[in-house]
């Protein structure tokens, strides 16, 4: 096992795969193109030859390690349980140790997202810049090239202004009465820099329900970006430092699927000989997804009955209340499967039309660094995702994952639809 | 083997560029199937979008004399779409489309590359159903499941893939489109050329498209778990329940050690020390279920069966099938290497074909697992070794041998579901008297005078 190398990542689980193909069934990817080098029973096998010598690690291997979009879907039908996911980014990790980072990624990574702070100095600095961010100026639609070309010419919403942590305080109090319980909140860096007014939903929701917020500035990326792009060492220190920061809240809630979904796998991260596998266990368990929150704890009952939910197809415009529909995400589903929660807080807002959209839990296409490496394969997963949300005709799509409201903004500017795409924390608290 | 350039371009020619794949990671990508033994590097993967592209193609591979290969999703178990060095592997998965469904007539055309799992999907939106159930149907292809002449759980009942096959359109080696057979239940037009495809491995012509008959979804369904002491037991139930005129759709059976990892993965609380399960499966009406349903729990219970009963709910039958279906995968976790054999006999010979499989264990100290279609004489006895110890995989591929000799003394066949192709292909002369192979051969050469067309497999 080469240093640094924690077992789960290992390349050694991948030798479980027994090349069933029930991966094939459900994998995004390989549904849009099928093509096998791009579907964890393909990469697995060439992970092995790979490793065994049997093949080269060129260009094409590392176009195959970057195709996976790390949505968890292979892992959850796999029948022998191989984590894939994890395998790939594992040997995405192998390569950035072998052949270094590339430039804007060293910067991206170990420059700006370790040290956010810094991060946001630079960001903030360029939301001066006319039509980079919602301060005032003409409204330029599309995040210059220049910027985008690390997102993967991915057109991004304008820079808030200024960022959630310039409008919340450290510690804010309930709003009124009796304190209910205390909660601390992981934001995520995209609520902090592009969909703050989402952020400071969530937490005023949290407020308004009694709660006593605490919302730790100094809290960094969850680190998942950094991962995914195969830098591990950055990865972890990304995590000891939230772990920490985190150590003296008892409940942690994020609005972010993705970043939920890494901070409950914070472990994997670790060897198993590493003291920081007990204490990412122990963060880990604190964690959850705003919605799981809500619901766990009864502050939203479905007031309506289960059987009102009607399908898109049959569903008419309801007497001038918003039609909403839901894309159902990745990570909440795959991996922290708490996709019931997310429907029992939509069927419980009164005033609005919920209706399903064809293949809600479908891949918007965003997935990391994959939509980088792959914008062709994220476009054709994101037209797909859009086409639907024009289909069940709603007014607003509904999502639990800032990166997916990204890249779903994205996918409705291209196609010039007039849907709003919202948090869930957005229409829970009336935004609508 | 490798081709020219000028090959690869004309290749390009025909089905576009994005549909031919050459690098060494994509090419990888297509050297195995879903067997553990054989793995080898095509030249070139070329994806048609149609009919047209596919006889394009095999003009072209004629004309060179390059072997083709055909593939679907590549879960096959006996090596059939691994491509020789350099050849050309010919991936149908992105000719997918459910071409036209009659709901008058109950039949569905499809393109090869449409999943099995997917056309079902589709069927259960209009109330139908096709049976054969490979349990690889999350992601086999209809084009792979013909041409492997596949088969399932749902054999007891309702047959294999053959049994619903009415015509199809192929290309043969020459580029020549044919169609085949029909649309018709029944058809005597000459010789039934596309039974003769089917399970013909690739070997005879390539499938473009199939018609195929379907079946109204069963109103009702319920599971039967029966827990035996003595494999001979189970058997006599299995026989009494067939005697008896009830036709369950599906009878699995499951030895010792695939209890234990039931118990270990997705606990149902059996008897740790019990020698064989029985799993049922009884569709159809609702009125005709439930007393059915009754009648083999009765015969269980008559034949010596420990503990029976019916499944609560489809949450609890789902839970007995996803623990079978999670065990079995367990079998090929828990060994580098597995031999995955899929030898049947008829089906009152299953008890003895069990005992014969425990001497053989024990003989050359190996591992076997036993799962099998208890309702139909199929058993996947699974042999654990590792390639990497030539010693054990040795005594491995002796054991075998013998159970391959066990069927066939039993009146058997080497095969039921699985195919030929490579990881067989030396048993063939053992199951079939020469006269009949090189009828093969020339049935073959007929078809594929220049022999382009999976070369290689089935026989030596």
């Amino acid at each position: 096992m080469a240093v640094g190398m924690p077992g789960v990542l290992d390349s050694e689980s991948a030798d479980r795969c027994m090349k069933c193909g029930f991966c094939m069934s459900m994998c995004p990817v390989y549904g849009v193109d099928h093509n096998e080098s791009h579907v964890a029973r393909g990469r697995n096998m060439l992970i092995r030859m790979a490793r065994d010598g049997g093949l080269a690690t060129d260009a094409s291997y590392r176009d195959s390690l970057s195709a996976c979009l790390l949505c968890g879907r292979c892992e959850a039908v796999c029948p022998a349980g191989v984590p894939s996911p994890a395998i790939a980014v594992g040997a995405r990790s192998k390569m950035v140790r072998e052949r270094g980072l590339g430039s804007s990624q060293r910067l991206l990574y170990r420059g700006m997202v370790k040290h956010r702070s810094a991060f946001a100095k630079l960001v903030r600095g360029l939301s001066w810049l006319p039509g980079l961010s919602n301060r005032k100026g003409a409204p330029v639609r599309h995040f210059p090239d220049v910027v985008a070309a690390f997102f993967g010419g991915m057109s991004l919403p304008r820079l808030s202004a200024p960022f959630l942590s310039r409008r919340l305080p450290q510690r804010i109090p309930p709003r009124e009465g009796e304190i209910v319980g205390q909660v601390a909140v992981f934001t995520g860096c995209i609520f902090e820099f592009f969909l703050a007014d989402a952020g400071s939903d969530m937490l005023l929701f949290l407020a308004e329900l009694g709660y006593e917020v605490s919302y730790p500035h100094d809290q960094t990326c969850c680190g998942l970006p950094v991962l995914s792009g195969g830098d591990l060492d950055t990865a972890q220190a990304i995590a000891k430092r939230n772990i920490e920061i985190f150590s003296r809240y008892e409940h942690v809630v994020t609005g972010c699927a993705s970043c939920g979904g890494h901070l409950k796998r914070y472990e994997s991260l670790f060897g198993s000989d590493d003291p920081w596998k007990e204490k990412a266990a122990a963060f880990a368990r604190k964690v959850e997804d705003f919605s799981e929150f809500l619901v766990k704890r009864g502050h939203l009952a479905p007031r309506r009955r289960e059987e009102n939910r009607r399908d898109s197809e049959s569903a008419e415009k309801a007497g001038g209340k918003p039609r909403v529909t839901y894309h159902e995400a990745c990570h909440i589903k795959w991996k922290q499967h708490v996709d019931e929660a997310q429907r029992k807080i939509l069927l419980g807002i009164d005033d609005i039309d919920f209706v399903e959209m064809e293949g809600a839990d479908s891949c918007c296409g965003l997935g990391g660094y994959f939509g980088i490496a792959h914008p062709d394969l994220r476009l054709a997963m994101l037209a797909k995702k859009v086409d639907a949300i024009r289909r069940s005709g709603a007014d607003i799509v509904a999502t639990s994952c800032p990166g997916c409201l990204l890249q779903i903004m994205d996918g409705l500017r291209r196609e010039n639809l007039p849907v709003r795409a919202m948090h869930l924390a957005q229409l829970v608290r009336g935004g609508y | 083997m490798a081709f020219g350039k000028s090959i690869l371009g004309d290749l390009k020619a025909i089905v576009g560029e994005a549909n031919v794949l050459t690098s060494a990671a994509d090419l990888a990508a297509y050297s195995y199937d879903g067997s553990s033994s054989w793995q080898s590097i095509p030249g070139a993967v070329v994806f048609p979008s149609k009919v047209e592209h596919i006889a394009a193609t095999l003009e072209l591979l004629n004309r060179h004399g390059t072997p083709v290969t055909v593939r679907g999703a590549g879960t096959c178990l006996s090596g059939g779409p691994i491509s020789p060095p350099g050849g050309v592997v010919l991936c149908m998965t992105r000719m997918n489309r459910i071409v036209e469904l009659d709901r008058e007539d109950f039949t569905v055309k499809v393109e090869p590359g449409v999943v099995l799992h997917d056309l079902n999907r589709e069927l259960a939106k209009h109330r139908l159903f096709f049976p054969p159930d490979p349990q690889s149907f999350l992601a086999a292809t209809i084009g792979g499941c013909v041409a492997e002449g596949a088969g399932g759980p749902y054999a007891v009942k309702y047959g294999v893939f053959k049994h619903y096959l009415l015509g199809m359109t192929v290309v043969l080696a020459s580029g020549a489109i044919l169609e085949l057979g029909g649309n018709t239940m029944k058809n005597v037009t000459g010789y039934d050329l596309p039974q003769l495809i089917c399970g013909s491995e690739g070997t005879l012509a390539v499938i473009a498209q199939v018609t195929l008959r379907l079946l109204p979804l069963p109103e009702a369904r319920c599971t039967v778990l029966a827990i035996f002491n003595d494999v001979r037991q189970a058997g006599k139930a299995v026989h009494r329940i067939r005697a008896s005129g009830v036709v369950p759709a599906k009878i699995e059976l499951m030895d010792n050690w695939m209890l234990r990892r039931i118990e270990e993965l997705s606990p149902l609380g059996l008897p740790l020390d019990a020698a064989a399960i029985l799993l049922f499966e009884m569709d159809g009406s609702a009125a005709s279920v439930a007393p059915e349903t009754q009648e083999v729990i009765r015969l269980c219970q008559e034949a010596g069966a420990i503990q029976a009963r019916a499944s609560e709910d489809a949450k609890d039958a789902e839970r007995l099938w996803g623990a079978r279906r999670a065990a079995f995968s367990a079998v090929f976790g828990s060994a580098p290497t597995v031999f995955a054999e899929d030898v049947t006999v008829p089906v009152s010979k299953i008890p003895d074909l069990i005992d014969r499989i425990a001497e053989i264990r024990k003989r050359y100290d190996v591992s076997i697992v036993l799962v099998g279609h208890a309702g139909d004489g199929n058993l996947h006895p699974s042999v654990l070794t590792d390639k990497s110890n030539a010693e054990h995989c040795g005594r491995a591929e002796k054991a075998v041998h013998e159970i391959f000799v066990a069927a066939l003394a039993l009146g058997g066949a080497i095969s039921g579901e699985h195919g030929i192709g490579l990881e067989k292909r030396k048993f063939l002369k053992h199951a079939m008297q020469p006269q009949a192979i090189d009828l093969l051969r020339q049935i073959k050469s007929v078809f594929d005078p220049k022999g382009i067309l999976n070369p290689g497999k089935i026989w030596e």
